[in-house]
């Protein structure tokens, strides 16, 4: 098989994985239920609590920033690592070890992780803008941000997803773990948001952001095998 | 050229409990029996030889001629069927084996997957969810599977739990054509499920002997 041949069947494999996510979540919706769910509920008390009026100007674009990101966190962390585990406790992982690579599947649910955020973001970010009052600056460098976020938490959650699926505290594991791993992401992706909700392109936060999904992407990519095959 | 399957001097133990010791196989060709009592490790041997354990100690090697083969090339080379091979129960059986295809990087191909499912009688109920099916519909579905891909080795851990006296004759056909173009390796508690072998691994706990043939 030449590099092309490999590259094309790595992409298949990966998108079949990712079809069939898709298809079973359309079908049952538990994790899209769970998140949105989640997300509303979180929005609802922020806004509540907080309202458009709540916040002094100069204090709104960072606790905007900061509640943004936090819900978008805790929201991926109840629907992002049933990826692996799903499949552990339905008894398929043995099925899927045995026809794909780690790498490919892992690639799959990634890819499928990454369509969830961006349905929750897609959802979410707008509703919390209109309901705290928050007005976003620059729209482009708004969606660069949350899509660069986005993609990074969707690698990690993923890789840790195929790393705890066998433990027995899987929930609390996953957000022990994930928590120090996914600071160096939250922290430039906050300020990112900060920056492009007062309207400025924030390229060095957005440099931060690509050099993290990348070494992410590396390492979910060597690490693959270790993390999910016997 | 023929695929071998060779494993040379497997151990496993679980939580400090040996489960056997210098365990050792070669098929490339004809029926393999393995038998044994229970909790002698039958299931855990053809997950190892599948490849979806890692032994303690010793070796499998696939190889075609004489060279091992690995990666894709190695997956593709072997069948398993097993009890705890599950599968997804929101989706049909037709689903299943298509992503299943695709998942191994081969292209949609809904003529072999019906031809995979009419094999194992199953294709009335291809469009069926597997989560409606009975044990033995998802036995059979287990056989579809493990030749899906026309794997020259073949591994059956207890075929025919679950199946009718159509469903074990099934097996028996599928097991008598892949016996001539490749090697099955089926383990079962059953006697009669393991007459007219070529060979037959017996393990008891801990040890396991040759008692005919050459493996």
């Amino acid at each position: 098989m030449t590099a092309a041949e490999a590259r094309a069947s790595f992409f298949r494999r990966s998108l079949a994985v990712c079809g069939k996510d898709a298809a079973q979540e359309l079908r049952r919706r538990i994790a899209v239920a769970s998140v949105l769910f989640f997300a509303a509920a979180s929005l609802t008390l922020v806004s509540f609590a907080i309202g458009p009026f709540g916040l002094p100007p100069e204090a709104r674009e960072r606790v905007c920033s900061a509640l943004l990101w936090v819900l978008l966190f805790f929201s991926a962390a109840t629907g992002l690592p049933r990826a692996f585990v799903r499949e552990e406790e339905s008894g398929t992982a043995l099925a899927l070890r045995l026809v794909a690579p780690a790498t490919a599947v892992l690639a799959g649910k990634t890819l499928f992780n990454f369509v969830l955020f961006a349905a929750i973001a897609a959802v979410t970010a707008p509703a919390f803008a209109l309901l705290l009052g928050w007005r976003i600056g620059s729209i482009g460098a708004f969606a660069a941000v949350l899509a660069l976020g986005g993609l990074g938490l969707s690698i990690v959650s993923t890789f840790l997803s195929a790393l705890v699926a066998r433990a027995s505290q899987k929930s609390v594991l996953f957000v022990v773990i994930s928590f120090p791993l996914l600071a160096p992401l939250l922290l430039p992706a906050i300020a990112a948001t900060v920056s492009a909700s007062s309207g400025e392109i924030p390229w060095t936060a957005l440099r931060v952001l690509v050099a993290y999904d990348g070494a992410a992407a590396c390492g979910a990519y060597l690490l693959a095998g270790a993390a999910w095959e016997e | 050229m023929r695929v071998e399957l060779e494993a040379a001097d497997l151990s496993k133990s679980y939580a400090g409990r040996r489960v056997f010791a210098g365990l050792a196989l070669s098929a490339s060709e004809g029926l393999v029996a393995v038998a044994g009592p229970n909790g002698s490790g039958k299931t855990t041997f053809l997950k190892i030889l599948a490849g979806l354990l890692r032994p303690d100690s010793g070796s499998v090697r696939v190889r075609r001629g004489g060279a091992d083969l690995s990666g894709d090339a190695r997956r593709q080379a072997i069948g398993w069927a097993g009890p705890d091979l599950s599968f997804y129960e929101d989706l049909t059986a037709e689903e299943n084996l298509d992503f299943f295809r695709r998942a191994a990087g081969r292209r949609a191909d809904p003529a072999a997957v019906g031809r995979s499912l009419a094999e194992v009688g199953l294709a009335d109920a291809a469009r069926l969810h597997v989560g409606a099916f009975s044990t033995g519909m998802k036995q059979r579905l287990r056989i579809a599977f493990a030749t899906l891909f026309d794997a020259p080795i073949l591994l059956l851990d207890e075929p025919m739990n679950g199946l009718d006296a159509a469903g074990r004759e099934m097996v028996s056909e599928v097991v008598a054509a892949r016996r001539r173009e490749g090697a099955v390796v089926l383990a079962s508690n059953d006697p009669r499920d393991l007459s007219g072998a070529d060979a037959v691994v017996e393990i008891a706990p801990a040890r396991a002997r040759l008692t005919r043939g050459t493996p």
